[in-house]
């Protein structure tokens, strides 16, 4: 053996140069061999060429204009695009990543020394390389369509540009869960659970007032770009109606669909990329820093406000304005101040939901707490780094409460003071009790889990949080127990942003039967939360002024002579 | 890289450095203040039961874990402090030395040495070339890693674990599943290795293993330190000074079991024909003295023997103390 113990100086590798990057090169090496990829790319060219062959046939059947008939595969093609660049891809990320982990060279790709960047966008292109190959074979049929479609750059570019930064999007989501979940089952579970959720589930918030959600998928540049991707006849009519629907706005700013898509989903790719970058660096992170997750909340909050606030005047933002379709230009339409309170209590409920997930994510475990003392006291310390993972994450999730309630605010005196309910407003009153809203379920949530940890939140989640509201739910459907079914349910903090925007908007047009009962129930619950709060607060001060007095008390660890 | 050359004794620096180690999974504590010191170009074996704490030490010593607390200074880097530096210095094969089923045995080498950023092209060639020569895997650098038997996957592991010539080697149970031969090439490749100055930190819960191919060890149970040094030292630390004597006496058998049962140290005196068997837990001194004792009475000694306990049984026993403790 004529191993010398003089280890080989490394050469750095660039994170962005992705065709030098060894774990994007071992992926293609095993990925693309033809043996393998073979038959998926001769499948994906066969059905590619099937589609243009079959458009340009019935076109030419029907008489059409060549362009038209060639434009007749433009959408055919970008399904199948779609199909294999967001299912097969986001699978084989998430499950590739899981299989890394199951037969454990994970461990291996952790110890090489590349920058935990570069490793991530090694695994990101790497990973789907066959699924991009098999779009690689697409594209010739969909560039011999746009040309002879005569489709517009200005067309066809924004679109795919998106298609790729959902792509990314989704595999993200499919490389975070892969890196996260315990084992595969369960990544390829909560890949495809997420995927779904983010194409499907959260943009139906947009039907109610939260308009950003909608820019996680294609959809809206898809719609923008129908026009110009149909058959010359049916895009003009598409178009016509286009012009009924108003353009992205972002506070007083205009921006086009791919635009703002791109923006919004840019953000959410870097927050991935931060997460697993952490992730990667030091297995135990938690997915996000303190100060990233609390300006991630902010953000958040300032794109729904921003999306949602022009379009109260207009109406646009009101469900019913959405269901009414054509019909509204026809009668004289007028939003529900019943939809204004309900999408007031959904904007809280939200915001409460991102309390819970990003307090979660960003809340230290017993074991991250001592770990935490530990090492302070091995540094001299006596006290915690504000932002390190150990540290309380009580100040921070109090931020995000803070914030939401704020947003909260503004997002529903826009709504109440708009030229719609002429006469109403909400006083600043309002906003201290959606702030007492939010720091009793968000701090109340958050200390509750650093003092007791995740079991006693699920415990706490279903007793105090889920069977409230079923057993309200049953006593509502009995005969005269209205009254006691609001009381029961108003337990859940899931259920007091309704209750708030219920008791507190003037516009509010309760039932006679509960008129008093909702708003009673309100206040007590929320006075009741904000003590169990303030007690939760303190439980937790004392468990942590134990942990970090009982690891400095301790005498020095180490002996005197150290290096 | 923050390295400490050396410590405040002037001596050199230990290769492996661990102080006050402790590994808590919630409320189990896998590994129990280890404080252990290994030094540079040393083949040191760390031995226990299963569930003793070896790979929670061992995945805190490669940066995959991050302690309870503790300080781990490896050639000279903290682990703790300096992961990539940690790194750098360290090769690990871990247990059971996983493989990718989509690569072949080059590709896999060729990988890691890219990604080791090894040189140009030409070089990480040569460089894998030499590893597998190193391992005696030349001849399959073609074959698919899904092919090769346990033994032969252990190898291709240990030559990824050389490509970067790490000047500490971490080998979590590396002989497990190799039949005598390989053993013995596992050996001859180790001592070789600590012979060019690479220290040598290697796990097994099999004694016999580690005491062929370490120069020291120490022995883990239930997260805590019991014994460390050279085989011997190991052996005296655990207490382990039990032996069977048997004592061949050509007449006055009877007498010599009357006296020998009122000697302390000695139990368990039995008589099968000219043969005297008892227990004996002195040291070698009293040993001596009862030999000494027992001529010096007229018994006539044909012969002598001694049977020590077995490593294993030391062990076994051990565990068996702590886990009814």
């Amino acid at each position: 053996m004529n191993s010398t113990p003089t280890p080989i100086r490394p050469t750095r590798h660039a994170a962005w140069a992705i065709w030098s990057n060894p774990i994007f090169r071992r992926y293609c090496q095993a990925r693309l061999r033809l043996r393998g990829a073979g038959i998926a790319l001769l499948l994906t060219l066969l059905i590619a060429g099937f589609i243009v062959a079959m458009s340009s046939t019935i076109g030419g059947r029907n008489q059409m204009d060549p362009a038209d008939a060639a434009r007749g595969g433009i959408i055919p093609l970008l399904v199948v695009q779609g199909l294999i660049l967001f299912v097969l891809g986001t699978a084989q990320v998430a499950g590739g990543m899981t299989a890394e982990r199951d037969e454990g060279v994970i461990d291996y790709q952790r110890l090489i020394p590349m920058s935990p960047l570069a490793k991530v966008l090694g695994y990101l292109f790497g990973l789907p390389v066959r699924e991009y190959a098999m779009v690689g074979v697409t594209l010739p049929f969909t560039a011999w369509c746009l040309w002879r479609g005569q489709v517009g750059w200005d067309v066809w570019m924004p679109l795919y540009a998106v298609v790729l930064s959902s792509a990314w999007l989704y595999h993200f989501t499919g490389l975070l869960t892969g890196t996260v979940a315990r084992n595969r089952r369960w990544a390829f579970l909560a890949s495809i659970g997420l995927v779904f959720c983010l194409y499907t589930v959260i943009p139906q918030m947009a039907k109610f007032g939260l308009v950003f959600f909608k820019y996680l998928t294609i959809t809206p540049v898809f719609e923008e770009s129908l026009s110009g991707l149909l058959p010359k006849s049916a895009g003009a009519m598409v178009k016509a109606g286009q012009r009924l629907l108003p353009t992205v706005k972002f506070f007083n700013l205009d921006f086009s669909e791919a635009v703002f898509t791109g923006f919004s989903q840019g953000g959410l790719i870097l927050t991935f990329v931060i997460m697993l970058c952490r992730k990667w660096r030091r297995a135990e992170s938690h997915l996000l820093g303190k100060l990233w997750a609390t300006g991630f909340f902010i953000w958040i909050q300032v794109l729904l406000l921003g999306n949602a606030l022009p379009l109260i005047e207009p109406g646009n933002l009101f469900p019913s304005h959405g269901f009414a379709g054509v019909a509204q230009y026809m009668w004289d339409w007028k939003p529900n101040p019943g939809e204004a309170v309900a999408m007031s209590g959904i904007y809280g409920l939200v915001t409460l939901g991102l309390i819970f997930v990003l307090g979660g994510i960003i809340t230290p475990s017993a074991d991250h707490q001592l770990r935490g003392w530990r090492r302070a006291r091995k540094q001299g310390a006596t006290a915690l780094p504000r932002l390190a993972d150990a540290a309380t994450a009580y100040g921070w999730v109090g931020v995000m409460a803070l914030a939401g309630a704020a947003g909260w605010f503004l997002f529903t005196r826009a709504l109440v003071e708009s030229h719609w309910f002429p006469g109403h407003v909400v006083p600043l009153s309002t906003l201290v009790y959606f702030a007492a809203v939010m720091l009793s379920s968000g701090v109340g949530f958050q200390a509750l889990l650093e003092a007791k940890g995740g079991r006693a939140v699920v415990l706490a989640g279903i007793l105090v949080g889920v069977v409230p509201l079923m057993a309200g739910a049953v006593c509502s459907a009995v005969s005269g127990m209205l009254t006691t079914a609001m009381w029961v349910i108003g337990v859940s903090p899931l259920v007091l942003p309704f209750f708030a925007a219920g008791s507190l908007l003037s516009i509010a047009d309760l039932p006679e039967a509960v008129v008093h009962t909702v708003p009673q129930a309100f206040y007590v619950w929320l006075g009741i939360g904000v003590v169990a709060m303030l007690w939760l607060s303190w439980r937790l001060w004392a468990a942590r002024k134990a942990v970090a007095g009982n690891v400095l008390a301790l005498p020095p660890a180490l002996p005197a002579n150290r290096p | 890289m923050n390295r400490s050359p050396s410590n405040t004794h002037g001596g050199p620096a230990p290769a492996i450095d661990i102080r006050c180690l402790r590994v808590d999974y919630g409320a189990f504590c896998a590994v129990d203040d280890l404080t252990l010191s290994v030094p540079p170009g040393e083949v040191f074996g760390l031995v226990g039961p299963n569930g003793a704490g070896k790979t929670s030490t061992f995945r805190v010593l490669t940066t995959l874990m991050e302690p309870t607390y503790g300080e781990v200074i490896l050639d000279g880097v903290d682990v703790l402090e300096d992961l990539a530096g940690a790194r750098q210095v360290m090769g690990y094969m871990p247990d059971l030395a996983p493989l990718p089923s989509d690569l072949k045995i080059g590709e896999f080498l060729e990988f890691h040495a890219a990604a080791y950023g090894l040189g140009s092209r030409q070089q990480r060639r040569e460089r894998v070339a030499e590893c597998l020569e190193e391992v005696a895997l030349s001849e399959l650098s073609q074959s698919w890693c899904k092919e090769l038997s346990r033994g032969q996957m252990q190898r291709v592991v240990l030559a990824k674990t050389l490509l970067h010539r790490p000047r500490v080697l971490i080998l979590d149970e590396p002989a497990s599943g190799l039949d005598p031969l390989a053993r013995r090439d596992l050996r001859n490749a180790l001592r070789k290795l600590a012979d060019g100055g690479a220290t040598v930190f290697v796990s097994s819960h099999i004694l016999s293993e580690l005491a062929e191919m370490c120069s020291s060890l120490c022995v883990m149970n239930r997260g805590r330190l019991l014994a460390s040094g050279s085989v011997d030292e190991v052996r005296s630390q655990l207490g382990s000074t039990e032996r069977t004597l048997t004592a061949t006496l050509l007449a006055r058998q009877d007498e010599a079991a009357a006296w020998l049962q009122s000697q302390p140290a000695v139990h368990d005196v039995r008589l099968s024909g000219p043969q005297l068997v008892f227990g004996f837990s002195g040291s070698d001194e009293a040993q001596a003295d009862l030999l000494e004792g027992l001529i010096h009475r007229g018994v006539r000694l044909r012969a002598f023997e001694e049977k020590r306990s077995s490593f294993e049984d030391i062990l076994v026993e051990v565990a068996e103390t702590n886990r009814r403790s």
